[in-house]
Order: structure tokens, then C-alpha cells, then sequence
């Protein structure tokens, strides 16, 4: 139920891409969902799914764990596969009532559709299973950084803060939660049938615990950084600093080979 | 005749994981009508995981569950039924609360089970009445109250779908020590007057050496033991080497007879205490 629910799920590990460095991996991912986007034909677009695969393959990471965020994005999946099964050109190939036709060029949209939601939603959970929440962020921070010469220095600490905070707290309030869809379902609350208007009103004994103990939480933890002196960043020194290696430098490379690769096809075929 | 049963009952936890955890594993005892049973055990013994298989909360992995000799997952439809008959009051009961009024909120339970209208008022005033909640609070915003309040308030919106079998879940953590009396005071008065069975989970051995007819312990997933209050506290070793313990009092006469002063070793609670060393000033005064 609420558990399944994977955000910045880290898988511990020592791959490389474990191993690289977090901003070069947001970089790279940026990169290959543009490249994921340019690739016009199935050619180009097998030779990014051989990318991905290998990305997977080197991660370390158990396909099952791939496999399971599927699960979720399944329909979203599906229905982008049906609609784009309508929309082809082409030789008709059948018709369904008489009326609506599905085409050669359907089927070849359809497909290349959901390779491609596929792909995305593979090239990013690599990511946030190679890579912890707080990595991402410091990540996004440092990325970030140029804005300071802007005038925008305390928003990217901030930013960064506010994305540290909220990622902590989402087991957090999911277990919450929890405890209080139990406590009241023994007071004898059904959430699992009736209408629609039945459902959600059903929620606002959940909702309403829940916002409550939110604030409570935010208070506290407020309470919590002033008593350690939090200044917002002024001074903040790293213990763990990122830096680039070969390591990133040899994917860095593979990554410009795919982005040549999926341009190549794209032209020549 | 029991009111509960519990058979064999394991429940496992896998969590995606490839580890399989027995959170309960292979429990059976059986509870009769009326009486107070306290449970104790070390923090993720279990105990709370067990507590919330018998309002029908968590599903056995396997085991059966019989509430007044009837299977309570036979028709998985009305489960819903079961959890008015054992109410279940979770820790910190008063994070649940959510209503506009405190009355509104102590009728959430009833209003769930089918009642309404005056049959509904009567219930909610009859349980208010019982545990001290007055008028004059009907009106009020449950987050208003103080901590002690609410935590009276959130107990009473479970009392008042009168459960044949009302469970506690460390229904005093965090309260000082007249809130913790207080709340033992209300309990007392709900078994009273209703003759409910009553289950507490507690950390306090003194609140259940006061209170308990029965008490059950739990360690790592299984049932460690299950009898009389005094028999298992005159188990003070065991106790121990499962990172439990008995009442301080007890302790106190451990040290008493150790130090050759001729007393009974097995003292649970502070009226007995008070009693024997009446007795024994008694005693030495007429010598």
C-alpha cells in the first residue's frame, strides 16, 4: 500500500556509477533524456535502449528493483500505447467496428512511445538508486551555485534545504500516516468501499491528523536547527566534498559516444 | 467461557526485503471475560503487532484468531463489525483526533457502527459521564484541550462503541504521573461498568502488578509466558534476562530478605508492602 510508494529509493552499492560523481550524474541524465527525445527512428532509439540497459547492467543494481517501479507507471504506460495506436498512418491493417482503423504506422507509434516512457523512467530510477537523497541535493546545490552571482545566494541553500527536508520526511509521514489510517479504522472508519464522495470524505479523518501533526513536526524541527545554530548556509563548510575522477571522465565520454550514436542514426537512417 | 482465542498465530513482515520477519511468531493463549490482561515485553517484541491482530487491523501470515469462539476472518467483509467489539486505543491516541468539536469526534466511532440521533447522543453522554468528561468540553476544539485532555478525549471516542474487549497500547506513555493515574482510574471505571476484558500494554511493571489479573510476556516474536501477575513476577530472574524487570518494590524486598530481615520475597504492589511492614513494626514493637 502506502509503503510501496519508492521516491529516492537508494540501493547501497559500489558500482561505478555508485561511485561517480552525483552533479555529473545529473548532468548526464539531463543529457540522455534529450538524446532519449531527438531519437527519431527505431534505430536510434534501440541503440538508447542498448545505452540504458547497459547503464542498468553496470549499476549493480537487481533488475527486480527496475522492474518493481513498473508497477506504478503501468498504466500511464498503457494508456499512452492505446492512444497512440489510433493516431498512425499507414496501410490498414484491421479495423476494430467497422470504424476505427489501426494502422502499420500505428502500431510502429504506439511502440515507439512506450519504449520511450520506458526508457525515461529507466534512465532516472538509475539515478536515484545509484545515488542517496542527500547526494542529490548537495548535488542540486552545487549545480545551482552560479545563480549566486545573481543575487540569488541564500535561495540556493535554501532550495537545497527545503528538498534535504522534505526527502527526510517522506518515510516519515508515510508511516504517520499509517498509524493513523489504523487508529481509525478501529474506530470503525471504512475506507475501502462506497462512492467516490464517500471515499474522500473518508480521508479527512486521515488528512486532517496528519496536516496537524505536519505542523507540529515543522515547529519542532525548527526549534531543533535554531538550538544548533542554523544560519542558513553562511559558512557552511563539507564534510564530504564532491570531486570529479576518471571515473567520471570515462562516463562522461560513453555518454558523448550514445549522444553521437542516436544523432548518427538519426541521419543516416 | 473465552472471549478471545488465539491460535498458533504468526505474522511475518517481508517488506520487499528477501528477510522474512517473524514479528509474531507461533502465539496462542486464550483470554476469559472480565479479565485484565497486561502485556509486557522488550521495545519490537511484538506486542503491538499481536495487539492489532485481534480487532482484525493485521492479517495472520498464519494462526487463527476466534472471537467469541468464532473465527473473526471467516467473512473478511465484516471485519469491520469485530473492531467495535475490541476496541483498540493506539499510542499517543491523541494524534487521531480530528473533529471540529470534542463531542463530534468521541461520536466518530459510534456514528461508524449505524447509530445516530438521540440513541447516539445518549451513548457519547453515558461514556463522558463515566470518564469525567464535562459539558462544558462538548463544544470545545479537541486541540484546545491539554495533553491530558486530549489523550482522555481520544479514549472515550473508542469507549463510546462500547467494545466487549478494549485494548491499550501504552495508554500512559508521556503523561506525568497524575495523568498516568488518571488514565488507570479510567479504565477501571470502563471495566466496572461495563465489564469489558480489558488488555494493556505497558512498560510499567508497577502500574501492572497494580492493575493486572494476568499477565502475558513477549520476547523476540514468541510468547515467553502467560499466568498470574504474581507468578510471573516471582519469575524475576527470567524477567531480567529477557530486558524486562519487576516492580521496584519487589526489588526493594529482594534486598530485605537478602539482608536477612525475615519478609516475604514475593511482594508485587505498594498496599502489600505496606501491609507486611505494618505487620513487621507491629511485630517488633511488641517484642
Amino acid at each position: 500500500m502506502l509503503k510501496d510508494i519508492t521516491i529516492g529509493q537508494y540501493y547501497e552499492g559500489k558500482s561505478l556509477l555508485h561511485k561517480s560523481d552525483p552533479r555529473m550524474k545529473i548532468i548526464w541524465l539531463i543529457a540522455l533524456i534529450v538524446l532519449i527525445f531527438l531519437a527519431q527512428n527505431m534505430y536510434a532509439l534501440g541503440f538508447a535502449a542498448i545505452s540504458v540497459i547497459i547503464a542498468i547492467v553496470i549499476s549493480r543494481v537487481p533488475i527486480k528493483m527496475y522492474l518493481k517501479n513498473m508497477k506504478t507507471i503501468l498504466p500511464i504506460l498503457l494508456f499512452t500505447a492505446v492512444i497512440n495506436l489510433f493516431y498512425g498512418e499507414g496501410e490498414v491493417l484491421f479495423s476494430l467496428f467497422g470504424k476505427i482503423n489501426i494502422t502499420d504506422g500505428g502500431i510502429y507509434r504506439s511502440v515507439f512511445m512506450a519504449l520511450r516512457i520506458l526508457l525515461f523512467i529507466f534512465i532516472s530510477s538509475v539515478l536515484t538508486y545509484t545515488t542517496t537523497p542527500n547526494d542529490l541535493t548537495d548535488a542540486i546545490e552545487s549545480l545551482l551555485s552560479p545563480l549566486k552571482f545573481i543575487g540569488l545566494k541564500s535561495a540556493v541553500h535554501t532550495l537545497a534545504m527545503m528538498m534535504t527536508i522534505t526527502l527526510r520526511f517522506i518515510p516519515t509521514l508515510i508511516e504517520e500516516a499509517e498509524k493513523i489510517m489504523n487508529a481509525q479504522k478501529a474506530r470503525g472508519a471504512d475506507l475501502e468501499s462506497g462512492g467516490l464522495t464517500k471515499r474522500v470524505k473518508a480521508l479527512i479523518p486521515i488528512l486532517v491528523p496528519l496536516l496537524i501533526s505536519a505542523v507540529r513536526r515543522s515547529y519542532e524541527l525548527a526549534a531543533a536547527m535554531e538550538c544548533r545554530c542554523y544560519n542558513g548556509g553562511e559558512g557552511k563548510t563539507r564534510m564530504k566534498k564532491m570531486r570529479l575522477s576518471l571515473i567520471d571522465l570515462f562516463l562522461s565520454l560513453a555518454c558523448i559516444i550514445i549522444g553521437a550514436g542516436i544523432i548518427t542514426l538519426n541521419i543516416l537512417l | 467461557m473465552s472471549v478471545l482465542e488465539i491460535k498458533s498465530l504468526t505474522h511475518s513482515y517481508t517488506d520487499g526485503s528477501p528477510f522474512i520477519n517473524d514479528a509474531v511468531s507461533d502465539v496462542s493463549f486464550s483470554v476469559e471475560k472480565g479479565e485484565i490482561i497486561g502485556i509486557i515485553g522488550h521495545t519490537g517484541s511484538g506486542k503491538s503487532t499481536l495487539v492489532q491482530h485481534l480487532n482484525g487491523l493485521l492479517k495472520p501470515t498464519s494462526g487463527e484468531i476466534l472471537f467469541e469462539s468464532e473465527n473473526i476472518w471467516q467473512k473478511p467483509k465484516e471485519i469491520r463489525k469485530i473492531r467495535s467489539k475490541v476496541g483498540l486505543v493506539f499510542q499517543y491516541p491523541e494524534y487521531q483526533l480530528f473533529e471540529e468539536t470534542v463531542f463530534a469526534d468521541i461520536a466518530f466511532g459510534p456514528k461508524n457502527m449505524g447509530l445516530s440521533g438521540d440513541e447516539l447522543t445518549r451513548q457519547v453522554e453515558e461514556i463522558c459521564r463515566l470518564i469525567g468528561i464535562k459539558e462544558e468540553y462538548y463544544s470545545k476544539s479537541p486541540f484546545d484541550l491539554s495533553g491530558g485532555e486530549k489523550r482522555r478525549v481520544a479514549i472515550a471516542g473508542v469507549m463510546a462503541m462500547k467494545p466487549e474487549v478494549i485494548i491499550f497500547d501504552e495508554p500512559t506513555a508521556g503523561l506525568d504521573p497524575k495523568g498516568r493515574e488518571e488514565i488507570t482510574e479510567i479504565i477501571k471505571a470502563y471495566r466496572e461498568s461495563t465489564g469489558a476484558t480489558v488488555i494493556i500494554i505497558s512498560h510499567s511493571m508497577e502500574d501492572m502488578a497494580e492493575i493486572a489479573d494476568k499477565i502475558l510476556v513477549m520476547n523476540k516474536g514468541k510468547l515467553e509466558m502467560f499466568d498470574e501477575t504474581d507468578k510471573v513476577f516471582s519469575n524475576g530472574a527470567h524477567l531480567k534476562e529477557i530486558g524486562l524487570n519487576v516492580p521496584t518494590v519487589t526489588k526493594v524486598f529482594e534486598k530485605l530478605y537478602d539482608m536477612g530481615i525475615d519478609v516475604e520475597k514475593d511482594v508485587f504492589t505498594v498496599n502489600k508492602a505496606v501491609e507486611i511492614l505494618t505487620e513487621l513494626k507491629g511485630r517488633d514493637n511488641n517484642a
